[in-house]
């Protein structure tokens, strides 16, 4: 375990260098993700935040640099220990990558089938439990992912992320897609499990709403590494780089920031 | 998964969950310890479930959970609790928690407000039911693919007529693009089939004919066949399988984007530009693929007739002039148009019907191929009872 300022580092990325054919995309990256945080890592387009994720989930391999989970390197994980640490980890992806040919609750209950063996009157229950969570209807259990909403999609990409009660979540743009409304309920939702469940958080948006209300900690995505890390209401006082300027003190932000809307408590 | 202490860092120990139940005082007590967690969850359930539920022999006593030696507990580990509690409560006992930190609280609160949500009752029906229900379905669905199938037809005879009268309207490009995917590039892959097919059926012929001493009417067989049937059918369903799908996985992605309803407010008919071209291409092509699957047939079967009838090259084709006559070769030839448009209707219609998503587009391009196939298979056996009852 990996402690630092007295608090446990779960995700820690050292010298991370990535390229894309003649591309590149980071140059010694590193970043720390803290325990029962909600980190957003924010920056402007083709700057890898969804790769990073990807990486970081071990979907992409990266040219250079080291991956730390749970103070463990994924280097030198086996197989074994590498599946130990998957089951700690749920992640939600852009339209919530349901399996098209399963429903609501079956979609739940793979992570359940996969890696545990209970009796399935128990899984029905806790997948019941999980839908209720994220806040869908009890019939949207039995449903295919192809007749629900895109931001019921998303609630249920979130159970299924959620089936096996993780440490970590990975959001991938969690409000992307969704109309104000649902947006901001998709950000209670996230403090709010996020409190019950004792989660840390791992999420790209790009939704200042969404960073001002619920978030912890931003890490900034540019000029090849993460640039700057800190609570959003620092980084809009102090931004000290161009391109954290215009995104924390543009219109939008201004809009959007803490003086003009109340935070969510923590 | 919630730990009691956040701020003591320790190595995690996993600690073997348990319970065990007591009575103090007037009250029923489940002491439970250890890490009640997801993975754990099975063996608790079970274990649980054995446990019986204390009566209360007064309505004075109690029940309590007594979860301060609980180290670790999540979802799976809380809703266990609950459930346990529900269990009491429903018994005569006044169940309440003791020994929860701030966070555990709010957890077991959370399980115990959202667990109660009422569930949905899947209606079974029976077997009888749901097979008749099967049955109609499919059936009306038959009847209403030939229907939307007779109207597209009605379509794009409409749309080829306006296109006769204004002959600007044809989209050369897309037409001569279509006609290299289905037809040029379709050659190799034909060829080589009819070829082969054609070797095969004039070795089995051999075979079959020897006890007869009629082996040399195998070239005949092979000859009438090949013209007649082989040709036309496997180029058919070889250019069903390759450009019927084609078309309606282009169209359908296309519909999916929704880059046809863009076309039709830019006033751009997709009937002439997507529709028509793939049609007429294909019944340009067809006619001539078969062409080549006819020769490549005969000239396997003559490899064939080489190798176990010794005919050479000469004797091959001697034989041939005398079995065939024209009409062998247009009995063949006619239903390539015919199927042509069978084809590019179906793989086109198909096309069209695709909605949003990825999984229509799979089922849809499946249909058209499956659809095609038929098609044309019923069209060569009423091409076939034509055919005979004009004695050709």
């Amino acid at each position: 375990m990996i402690v630092e300022n007295g608090r446990e580092v779960v995700i820690r990325v050292r010298g991370l260098a990535k390229s894309f054919g003649s591309h590149q995309i980071w140059d010694g990256l590193s970043l720390d993700v803290f325990r029962g945080e909600i980190l957003a890592i924010v920056g402007g387009s083709g700057q890898g935040k969804s790769v990073l994720m990807r990486v970081i989930t071990g979907l992409v391999t990266p040219d250079a640099g080291e991956v730390g989970l749970f103070g463990q390197n994924t280097k030198t994980l086996s197989p074994q220990d590498r599946l130990e640490i998957e089951r700690r980890w749920g992640i939600l992806f852009q339209d919530g990558a349901l399996f098209s040919s399963l429903t609501v609750l079956q979609n739940i209950q793979v992570p359940m089938r996969e890696h545990l063996e209970l009796p399935q009157a128990m899984m029905d229950d806790l997948a019941f439990l999980k839908l209720s969570m994220v806040g869908l209807p009890a019939n949207a259990a039995y449903k295919f992912p192809s007749e629900l909403s895109g931001g019921m999609r998303k609630r249920a990409g979130l159970a299924r992320a959620l089936a096996l009660d993780p440490e970590i979540v990975f959001l991938d743009e969690p409000t992307a897609g969704l109309d104000p409304i649902g947006a901001t309920d998709f950000d209670h939702l996230i403090r709010k499990l996020q409190q019950t469940l004792g989660l840390t958080v791992y999420m790209v948006t790009h939704d200042l709403d969404t960073i001002f209300t619920v978030c912890d900690r931003v890490a900034v995505l540019a000029d090849k590494k993460i640039v700057r890390t800190g609570s959003p209401t620092e980084l809009q006082r102090h931004p000290n780089h161009p391109w954290i300027k215009d995104y924390f003190c543009g219109e939008r932000a201004r809009a959007a920031s803490p003086g003009e809307r109340p935070r969510i408590p923590a | 998964m919630l730990k009691r202490d956040h701020q003591v860092i320790l190595p995690t120990q996993a600690r073997a969950p348990g319970f065990r139940v007591e009575l103090r005082g007037t009250t029923f007590r489940l002491v439970a310890t250890g890490a009640w967690t997801v993975a754990e969850a099975t063996q608790l359930d079970s274990a649980l479930k054995r446990l019986r539920v204390p009566i209360p022999p007064t309505p004075d006593f109690t029940g309590e959970m007594d979860i301060a030696g609980i180290a670790e507990i999540d979802t799976a580990g809380a809703w266990l609790l609950q459930r346990t509690a529900a269990a009491w409560q429903a018994s005569g006992l006044r169940t309440r928690y003791a020994g929860a930190t701030e966070a555990f609280r709010i957890l077991i609160e959370e399980v115990q407000s959202k667990g109660r949500a009422e569930r949905p009752k899947i209606e079974k029906r029976n077997a009888l039911t749901q097979f008749t229900d099967d049955m109609t379905k499919t059936l009306t669905g038959v009847w209403r693919d030939a229907v939307q199938l007779t109207a597209f037809l009605g379509e794009v005879t409409a749309a080829l007529g306006r296109m006769i009268r204004q002959p600007w309207r044809f989209r050369t490009t897309s037409f001569v693009h279509h006609l290299d995917h289905a037809g040029f590039r379709a050659v190799p892959i034909i060829a080589l089939i009819c070829f082969l097919i054609g070797a095969v059926v004039m070795q089995q012929g051999v075979v079959q004919l020897k006890p007869f001493g009629a082996e040399p009417f195998a070239v005949n067989m092979v000859a009438i066949l090949a013209l007649r049937e082989v040709g036309i059918l496997l180029t058919a369903i070889m250019v069903a399988g390759r450009s019927g799908s084609a078309f309606t996985a282009e169209i359908g992605s296309m519909k999916m984007r929704e880059e046809i309803d863009a076309m039709r407010t830019l006033g751009i008919d997709p009937m002439d530009t997507l529709v028509l071209p793939r049609i007429l291409a294909l019944v340009v092509a067809l006619p001539l693929l078969t062409f080549i699957g006819d020769l490549m047939g005969l000239a396997g079967g003559g490899l064939m007739a080489f190798a176990v009838l010794g005919l050479d090259a000469s004797n091959y084709l001697d034989k041939l002039r005398d079995v065939i006559d024209f009409q062998h070769f247009m009995a063949g030839m006619i239903k390539a148009p015919f199927a042509a448009v069978i084809i590019g209707l179906v793989g086109c219609l198909e096309g069209l019907k695709v909605e949003g998503s990825a999984e229509s587009l799979g089922t849809h391009v499946t249909s058209a191929v499956v659809k095609a196939i038929f098609l044309v298979i019923i069209l060569d056996a009423i091409f076939a009872m034509f055919l005979s009852g004009i004695g050709v």
